[in-house]
């Protein structure tokens, strides 16, 4: 599903010039699920936003779905991510003014759908991460746990093909992060494509690879399952 | 999407309540008051717009080479328009037009009347539209009377008015007149106003019957319609045969005085003003100038205060986006175009713009009698109710809106994904924007309160200045009864000879200032003085008319109490001395058509016009039985209103049925300032309300900055900062801001201010304290506004600031 290889990233100030991602390769299957691991500053978050799109490589090529996609434009990139991609952040990033349900269907908006189709797709992902109970509440309102299943219900809702999580357990207790995980558990097995960024040996562990990173460059790939 | 759009909009909204309502707030007052300016504005600029014909009709002129350069006189002769239709090509109607009061009678009752004398063809120019009666020829006959639904409601009631006979005061001599038709009643933007209509003809004996086929008594006003197609450059041009044949021993004089002829090289010339222009037009001052800069002003300062509104929400939206940007990077993540983006964001807009104004109009209806009340204006919201102007009003609003509410609905959507999803924002060139348009706000502030000071200083001195005579003790009145004045005036030397508070009477065919009548009249004399042509303002006095109002006698004597016996005799002020250029002035003698006067006695110079003009050459004569139409009563100044209470009953009694219109002449000078106080009063609530509103985004601002800078405000405080350089610190930026607003804004003032007091003779001198002044206002304003969340903020815990961060 995503061939990268060479990747390269450089941030540059006026005196320094950084390397976020330094020649950069891996693939990752359709239906896998990888685990970046590595220090803060290795480049785990940049390499997550360009596989989200978000980004732009510097140099490098990277194929979604056999198509490469390092040079596209924002438009193009919008389009792409808006169809296949899935983003759960560590900071839940849901729209405070907006309600529970109103987060999860936000996707479908910009994607087109009809109203009365929405409110089905919704109120099924709603159902299956177990917060119908909470559809109008405002994330404010809500514990951390629950606005973290709230953001995988918005990333999934789309039934994306691939979901990038950055960090997603780093701001919940022990109970609340298995319980994420134990979604993306779920997600998995039912054919999505996950790509997860952690400092979490525990959540790694989850994965079926580790790819551990240390200055933009894999440093190690271990295979779990 | 939409519904989407909307409740994220109001749920915003409520969110940021402070903002909201600082942005709600400053937008309802900007629009309430452009509203209701520029329906002021509107309102001038849509005077006699009415007329069917109006692009065709025009006032006829002369622009007369004259003592001090070019003269315009809107002044015709008896025979001026008749021959003028008959001699010139291109005047397809045209009427004579005096405007004056009469005392109509109706059985027991009596009204005092605002009366339009004109020809039968000012039926046919003007659409005045007659609903009832004769509607042909209303005035054909001399004992006609045309008058409108108004009048006829207040005279008649319910009865039907047309055949009834009503009479009018006549040269001492009830007159009847047959009532013919009645008008429809006019829109208040005509700038002919009157109660009843009556034929020219009908006019008392010294008006009309003595100027019978005189070209050179002038005395009322004539307006004709061009023909179809005829441009009023091409007419002008075809009157100068017209003009050599009537006027020749005029433009000899004046070749023979060596005056300056105009600027097409001619002595004297018809010339013809679009009756649009007349409202806006100047005649006292050389050639006529036509200006609109009144309403244009206004509608200047209504932009003004929106501009400055727009600014604080502009400013505000755009520091408050630094708080929704993990709103927009979320967005954008999940798919949102930057199309959509915008739409949102500027949904968002027209919804505060919308509340706003929709408060702002519920504002100037609210305001709208206190606003007519303080202007005296009769314009109305229904001004703005004319479908063209409607769509212009519209699409300004949509406008607004668009710049206001898109340029940062544009700054927002076109932020990076990543960017935005990760909170930073690159404020550097945005904060250029917003100080830019902070130091614009600042400068328009800066300038209204200076124009508004220079302005005040400006009435001030001509309220109090020194005019020459005794303004204070002396009040006027118009002999408005049913005697003829010698005798009104007689009775009230007798009625008032044993009050202790009555010091002098006396009376003249002139009125001081501008009287509670509203009426003024000039007379101008033009005659050969030694072989040169001269001119003099015309005054016909009572007795003791200089005692009474204490003009100085520098020559010569004052008129006799016997006034008889100086019937030949005139006084003269300095300037007519100057003028006539003798060296013995008093044995010098004034030779006019009917008699020859000789010169008594000099006084000096005093303001008897309004103070945008210099002191012309004045004669007073003391004519036996002349219609002096002002009695001035001189009291003692000890109590006034006791003094002004008796010569009130005192009229009472003499003219039971008339309306005492007295005020001391100091109001008559106060009511000639109208226009002054008018300017002061807009432009001063102007500037009021855009420092409160500049103050509104200063405070905004202040609360965003201190906000972004808790942090470095916590940090310098515990490396020691005092809470006075903290201040310092929050407050220096925003100081140095109004101070170069300060700098820009002062010479543009200083250049406005002395253009126009270019506009009176008599004027102060610009001071630089005028200008600093409103530059300390403005900056002691700001500094009380800023200093309200910046003393705080650096008083405030730091540690409580850094646990936040």
């Amino acid at each position: 599903m995503i061939q990268i290889k060479d990747l390269e990233k450089f941030y540059k100030t006026e005196e320094v010039q950084t390397i976020a991602l330094n020649k950069l390769s891996f693939d990752v299957k359709e239906g896998e699920f990888v685990a970046i691991m590595g220090p803060s500053g290795c480049g785990k978050s940049t390499l997550l936003n360009i596989l989200g799109l978000l980004d732009d490589p510097d140099g490098g090529s990277f194929m979604f779905n056999g198509t490469e996609v390092a040079g596209y434009n924002e438009r193009k990139r919008s389009e792409l991510r808006k169809h296949n991609i899935g983003f759960v952040f560590q900071s839940f990033n849901l729209i405070d003014e907006l309600t529970v349900f109103e987060n999860v269907e936000l996707p479908l908006i910009y994607t087109g759908v009809k109203p009365a189709e929405r409110k089905q797709q919704v109120e099924a992902v709603l159902e299956k991460m177990q917060i119908m109970h909470r559809r109008n509440h405002f994330p404010q309102q809500l514990s951390g746990g629950q606005q973290q299943r709230v953001a995988v219900a918005r990333a999934v809702v789309n039934n994306p093909k691939l979901i990038l999580a950055d960090e997603p357990t780093g701001n919940l207790d022990s109970t609340n992060g298995n319980e994420v995980m134990d979604l993306l558990i779920d997600l998995n097995e039912a054919g999505t494509t996950i790509i997860m960024v952690t400092h979490s040996e525990h959540d790694a562990k989850y994965s079926h690879r580790i790819i551990r990173m240390l200055d933009g460059q894999k440093v190690t790939e271990n295979i779990l399952a | 999407m939409f519904k989407n759009y909307i409740k994220i909009a109001f749920r915003n909204l409520w969110k940021n309540r402070t903002f909201t309502a600082l942005n709600v707030v400053g937008l309802t007052a900007a629009f309430g008051v452009a509203i209701l300016l520029a329906m002021y504005a509107v309102f001038q600029l849509s005077f006699d717009r009415f007329h069917e014909h109006g692009d065709e009709i025009y006032q006829v002129y002369t622009e007369d080479s004259g003592l001090n350069g070019i003269e315009a006189n809107i002044s015709k002769s008896e025979p001026f328009a008749a021959a003028l239709k008959d001699e010139v090509a291109g005047v397809e109607k045209i009427t004579r037009y005096v405007s004056t009061g009469v005392l109509l009678s109706q059985e027991d009752k009596q009204f005092r009347m605002s009366t339009a004398y004109v020809d039968p063809d000012f039926f046919n120019m003007f659409s005045f539209p007659i609903i009832k009666g004769d509607k042909t020829s209303p005035i054909a006959s001399e004992s006609s009377v045309v008058m409108t639904e108004l009048a006829a409601k207040r005279i008649f009631g319910d009865e039907n008015p047309i055949g009834q006979t009503v009479t009018i005061l006549r040269d001492e001599v009830e007159v009847p007149f047959n009532v013919t038709a009645i008008i429809e009643d006019f829109p208040d933007t005509s700038s002919i106003g009157f109660d009843i209509v009556l034929n020219f003809k009908s006019q008392n004996e010294h008006a009309y019957a003595r100027t019978v086929g005189r070209w050179d008594m002038e005395n009322h006003e004539v307006y004709m319609q061009l023909s179809e197609g005829l441009k009023p450059e091409q007419f002008e041009k075809s009157t100068a045969d017209f003009t050599q044949l009537h006027y020749k021993n005029e433009i000899d004089n004046a070749k023979r005085d060596g005056l300056q002829p105009n600027a097409d090289g001619l002595y004297r010339q018809i010339k013809v003003l679009p009756l649009a222009d007349v409202r806006f037009a100047n005649f006292n001052q050389g050639p006529v100038t036509v200006s609109r800069t009144m309403p244009y002003l206004v509608l200047g300062i209504s932009t003004l205060i929106l501009f400055i509104a727009c600014v604080n929400f502009i400013n505000m939206s755009i520091a408050k986006s630094a708080q929704r940007l993990r709103e927009i990077g979320m967005r954008k993540t999940l798919g949102a175009n930057k199309k959509q983006l915008f739409f949102q964001f500027w949904g968002e807009s027209i919804l505060v713009f919308l509340i706003s104004i929709g408060l702002g109009i519920l504002l100037a209806v609210f305001l709208l009698p206190y606003f007519q009340t303080l202007f005296i204006t009769q314009a109305s919201l229904a001004t703005l109710l004319n479908p063209s102007l409607l769509l212009v009003l519209i699409l300004s609003i949509l406008l607004i809106t668009l710049i206001a509410g898109g340029y940062p609905a544009l700054l927002m959507s076109r932020l990076g994904t990543l960017q935005s999803l990760k909170g930073k924002l690159d404020v550097n060139g945005k904060n250029h924007l917003r100080n830019s348009l902070m130091v614009l706000q600042f400068g328009i502030a800066i300038l209204l309160i200076s124009g508004t000071l220079v302005l005040w200083d400006q009435v001030e001195f001509m309220r109090t200045k020194d005019l020459g005579f005794n303004k204070d003790q002396v009040i006027a009145f118009p002999l408005n009864g049913q005697l003829n004045d010698q005798q009104a005036i007689e009775l009230l030397r007798n009625t008032l000879q044993d009050k202790p508070n009555i010091v002098s009477i006396t009376a003249s065919n002139n009125i001081l200032g501008l009287g509670k009548d509203g009426s003024r009249s000039t007379s101008v004399l033009g005659f050969e003085h030694q072989g040169r042509g001269v001119e003099t303002h015309m005054v016909v006095v009572d007795a003791d008319y200089i005692e009474t109002l204490d003009l100085d006698i520098i020559e010569g004597r004052s008129f006799r109490k016997n006034l008889a016996s100086d019937s030949l005799s005139v006084i003269i002020n300095e300037a007519m001395a100057k003028q006539m250029n003798e060296d013995d002035i008093l044995a010098s003698q004034i030779d006019l058509d009917d008699a020859v006067y000789s010169v008594v006695g000099v006084i000096k110079d005093f303001n008897f016009q309004e103070l945008d003009q210099n002191i012309a050459p004045m004669t007073l004569f003391a004519l036996p039985n002349w219609n002096l139409r002002n009695a001035y009563v001189k009291v003692s100044s000890q109590n006034l209103e006791q003094a002004y209470t008796d010569v009130k009953a005192a009229w009472h009694t003499i003219e039971p049925n008339a309306e005492f219109q007295g005020s001391f002449l100091n109001e008559n000078i106060d009511r000639t300032l109208r226009h002054e106080r008018t300017m002061i009063t807009m432009i001063g609530s102007g500037s009021i309300l855009a420092i409160i509103l500049s103050c509104i985004g200063l405070f905004a601002m202040s609360l965003l900055i201190v906000a972004q800078r808790k942090k470095e405000i916590g940090v310098r405080k515990i490396v020691g900062a005092s809470v006075s350089a903290i201040t310092i610190l929050l407050t220096k930026d925003f100081l140095k801001l109004v101070v170069i607003a300060f700098l820009i804004a002062s010479p543009i003032a200083w250049w406005a201010m002395s253009k126009w007091l270019q506009n009176y003779a008599y004027r102060i001198e610009l001071n630089i304290w005028m200008f600093l002044g409103a530059g300390g206002i403005a900056v002691v304003i700001a500094m009380l506004t800023i200093a309200v969340k910046t003393i705080k903020a650096a008083t405030s815990n730091p540690v409580e600031s850094l646990r936040t961060e």
